[in-house]
């Protein structure tokens, strides 16, 4: 029997060619839909496919799939949907257990009625999934402040291959028992094992919260007020500089090419404090203080402004925060930016036609000290573009640790840093 | 091993590091045989290296001769992580202790192993910054040691532990190879974060030759008080009564009736000898804020079963209350000549019940047992006093601690909170993990060291290792007659 008669033979939904395209990626089509309802028939799922071997691209809410290198081959779309229940959740211990295939809202309005979060932001959280955000290490505009996803991990399980469910931390936020398999699935891109379920720690919702905006005529001054205050204990939460275009489409307007958005956050008296440095940081560097109201859709059109789209080439940018004005100068004259300076991150939008001399100008100016990753790209320039870059140092191993825990490649095969 | 090879490797090693740092005089080892656990185990020659590259080279010449390679800084692990229970050679830290680089701008610190935790924040003090992590062993203990364990500390409450704190290494792989991984300067960097994985692995995947750390600007103003309650209980309760408010604390360390009375023998802190339990709080923040969470604690605390609140007016009343908590260890020799230290893990919520259930123990066994731990995370700390001149005592108390770990797994917690598995606890790991959670760990552990030569003996059951098809370890660890006492070299 050929590997399409097994595919075919697999358990699971055929599916309509609807659904089909829905779960298509980049361009490939799935022939089967897999919709495992708890760890332990994930790890079946993925046994059986490893049998054939079918090659599985694990879907949460899809709102990170485009992120990653042309699939070598995809046969079967692993939906964790059926996996989105709360499974533990003890407010006084600021910690929780959930599975991989809950929302994020959920999550969210979980916690909020315990007046807690989780202080991870990524894009499009009504859709986005809590194994999605892991695999694809989404994080939002609070990673100065409150860490990425690694910082608030405590727990996973996983299931593999081998169809064995295997865990490692726990449900403490201090822990040192075993090996921190939780770093090695966050930002695998599922190419090591399908998260199931995840514990979490959590903190209590702040105070207070108030935004500064600041409207520059040049990037560098605003760049400079974004990176002092980064030095500041009273720290932005969030602060992100966004050119007139983007400014606009998260929904405000100004005459000036460059806005600075501090969002503050806090106890109600650090957050006087700090929109008080905040506004003379800003006058000080020449810039104006906007004074009106600022919407409360401005910050989540901004922080969803950075997912990955099809039709859309996103360059995302990191680099030491003194690399910043070397790389602010190489970005072209036709991209639109958001940029989060005090974690050195820039994300651009180009027009596919010049993706791959701004990606080429962009690692240049990176220059061995930081990175530039294809978030994504239209199928018609995605297959040109080099997604990750340079396989980094210590490659040999992650290929190695590919082919301990995944021996036949059949997660997300190819899809990975140099080709994994 | 045997004569003929144990000369060829130390003429290999001193080739590499000179003739005056690779030694095998069993006298001249003798210092390098334990930590603060029980066990030790002499290795069969010690290297102290000058450079990352000779650290490669070492580690080559190692794999090479199939020979056994343990890193050691400054031993203060409670697990035996550091004891070479396969002989071989140890590798420390003493000449690479050089902070390499202070980087302002970029908001980080470029530190060689053997630098002293506390030595890298007084470095960094005169600019207004300092490095987080602040284990209670800081003025001894090595950042490089605190990769190895992923160690904590009693701030680690609000601000996360070592891998919260690191952003890049350079590890000298089992291979011989030089690699830097993670983001160094840069935020993070591409493919599995191997630098997460490595923190932590007790030197069992290869060796730390080089650190890249976040710096973080110093709080403007703290506040610390001292909260005294008739009894742990209250204590634990008063501790979520305050998370449940949405402050959280810098620090929440407690102590209790026992620890009160040896601690003030010891350093005269303050804390009144008649109190039950003793509650250390923290806020960070500007100094109008600081005040203000200090009074909304004290009122929390009063609310919640205090029968005296103590803030300390400055830095020296503050200082005077962290002394007590900080020396806490060395106290306890006013106590017993010998004590065992455990470091488990519950949820904050499960405190009063095994805190009890631990009491209950000591009852039955007529043990006394101490307890000095990080309230605001679960991290329990307890000591079990007991006099190794007597015999079967040791072994009672070693049955002790495997019956409290075992509670503090049952109650969803952890076997170790800040100090690892070591050898001490490769049997304990199974309370917390399935033979396929190990079965996975130990795959992602070949994957670096196949030959199982990087730190033998640590991390997993014994019976994993010769199921496996793994040499067991070459001798049993030979007990120390006594536990390590009431030296200055303990804390936790």
């Amino acid at each position: 029997m050929g590997i399409e008669a097994r595919v075919k033979a697999l358990p699971g939904h055929q599916i309509s060619v609807q659904q089909q395209q829905l779960m298509r990626v980049d361009g490939l089509l799935p022939s089967k839909v897999m919709r495992p309802e708890d760890a332990d028939e994930a790890a079946e799922g993925l046994r059986l496919c490893d049998l054939v071997p079918a090659a599985v691209i694990v879907w949460g809410g899809g709102t990170q799939i485009r992120l990653g290198s042309v699939p070598g081959r995809y046969d079967i779309a692993f939906s964790t949907e059926g996996m989105a229940r709360l499974l533990e959740y003890e407010p006084a211990d600021l910690t929780c257990r959930v599975e991989a295939g809950m929302r994020l809202t959920d999550l969210e309005a979980t916690l909020a009625a315990q007046g807690q979060r989780l202080p991870l932001d990524p894009p499009h959280p009504q859709r986005a999934t809590v194994g999605g955000m892991i695999a694809a290490n989404a994080n939002g505009l609070g990673r100065a402040r409150y860490g990425t996803v690694r910082d608030w991990v405590i727990g996973i399980a996983v299931a593999y291959p081998s169809g064995k469910v295997a865990r490692a931390g726990g449900k403490v936020v201090k822990n040192v028992a075993g090996y921190d398999l939780m770093k090695l699935h966050i930002g695998a891109l599922g190419t090591l094992g399908v998260v199931a379920e995840v514990n979490f720690k959590v903190q209590a919702r702040p105070e207070a919260q108030a935004t500064v905006l600041g409207h520059f005529d040049a990037a560098l001054p605003a760049i400079g007020v974004a990176t002092g205050l980064a030095h500041q204990y009273l720290a932005p939460s969030a602060a992100i500089l966004l050119d007139r275009h983007v400014l606009w489409a998260c929904g405000l307007t100004a005459d000036w090419r460059w806005t600075l958005a501090l969002k503050l956050e806090g106890y109600a008296r650090e957050v006087d404090a700090a929109r008080e440095l905040a506004v003379r940081s800003v006058r000080e560097a020449g810039g104006r203080v906007e004074g009106q109201d600022i919407p409360a859709a401005f910050w989540n059109a901004a922080r969803d402004w950075s997912a990955p789209a099809e039709e859309v080439v996103l360059l995302r940018a990191v680099t030491p925060l003194l690399r910043l004005p070397a790389l602010v100068a190489a970005i072209p004259g036709d991209a639109q930016t958001l940029s989060q300076p005090a974690s050195g991150i820039v994300d651009l939008r180009v027009p596919p036609a010049s993706a791959a001399i701004a990606l080429e100008r962009l690692r240049g100016a990176a220059a061995g000290e930081g990175q530039v990753v294809v978030m994504s790209a239209p199928g018609s320039v995605k297959p040109a573009l080099d997604v990750w870059g340079p396989p980094p140092p210590g490659f040999p191993i992650m290929r190695a640790l590919k082919q301990a825990l995944d021996p036949s490649g059949i997660l997300n095969p190819g899809r990975f840093v140099g080709g994994i | 091993m045997e004569p003929a090879k144990l000369e060829s490797l130390l003429r290999q090693l001193r080739e590499v590091v000179g003739d005056r740092y690779a030694f095998a005089d069993p006298y001249e080892m003798r210092l390098y045989q334990y930590d603060a656990s029980p066990e030790t185990a002499l290795p069969d020659i010690v290297v102290i290296p000058g450079t990352s590259q000779e650290v490669a080279q070492i580690v080559k010449i190692c794999a090479g001769a199939k020979v056994a390679v343990t890193a050691r800084s400054a031993a203060s692990s409670l697990a035996g992580g550091t004891v070479p229970v396969e002989h071989g050679v140890v590798v420390t830290f003493a000449r690479m202790d050089q902070i390499l680089e202070i980087d302002i701008d970029n908001l980080r610190a470029v530190v060689q192993p053997g630098v002293v935790n506390l030595a890298l924040s007084q470095a960094l003090k005169p600019h207004g910054y300092y490095y987080v992590p602040d284990p209670s062993s800081q003025g001894a203990c090595t950042i490089g040691g605190n990769v190895g364990t992923n160690a904590g500390g009693p701030h680690t409450l609000l601000y996360g532990v070592t891998v919260n704190h690191v952003t890049g290494l350079e590890v000298a792989m089992p291979s011989g190879e030089l690699v830097q991984v993670g983001g160094r300067k840069a935020a993070e960097a591409t493919g599995y974060d191997l630098t997460g994985l490595l923190v932590g692995s007790e030197g069992t995947m290869g060796i730390v030759t080089r650190v890249w750390v976040k710096i973080q600007p110093l709080p403007p103003a703290q506040k610390t008080l001292m909260a005294v309650y008739p009894d742990v209980e209250t204590a634990s309760n008063a501790v979520s009564a305050i998370v449940r408010t949405g402050i959280l604390p810098a620090a929440i360390e407690m102590m209790d009736k026992l620890s009160i009375q040896a601690i003030e023998a010891a350093s005269h802190a303050g804390y009144p000898l008649d109190a039950g339990a003793v509650l250390l709080l923290e806020v960070d923040g500007t100094p109008d804020l600081a005040e203000e969470l200090g009074q909304r604690m004290s009122t929390v605390c009063r609310e919640n079963g205090a029968s005296e609140v103590r803030v300390a007016r400055n830095e020296a009343e503050r200082q005077a209350l962290w002394k007590g908590r900080k020396g806490a260890f060395s106290a306890m020799g006013r106590l017993s000549s010998d004590f065992y230290v455990m470091d488990g893990v519950v949820p904050r919520t499960k405190l009063p019940d095994t805190l009890a259930k631990i009491d209950a123990i000591s009852a039955r066994t007529g043990y006394k047992i101490c307890n000095v731990f990080h309230a605001g995370d679960g991290n329990l700390h307890p000591l079990v006093l007991f006099d190794a001149f007597k015999a079967g005592q040791y072994e009672d108390v070693l049955r002790i601690g495997d019956e409290i770990l075992k509670l503090c797994a049952d109650a969803g917690g952890s076997v170790t909170g800040e100090h690892g598995i070591g050898l001490e606890k490769r049997e304990n790991i199974r309370y917390v993990f399935s033979d396929e959670d190990l079965e996975v760990m130990d795959r992602v552990r070949r994957v670096f060291d196949p030959n199982r030569l990087m730190n033998p003996g640590k991390v997993f059951p014994a019976e994993r290792l010769e199921a496996a098809g793994l040499e067991q370890p070459t001798s049993n660890p030979r007990r120390r007659a006594a536990a390590v006492g009431a030296g200055d070299e303990m804390w936790v």
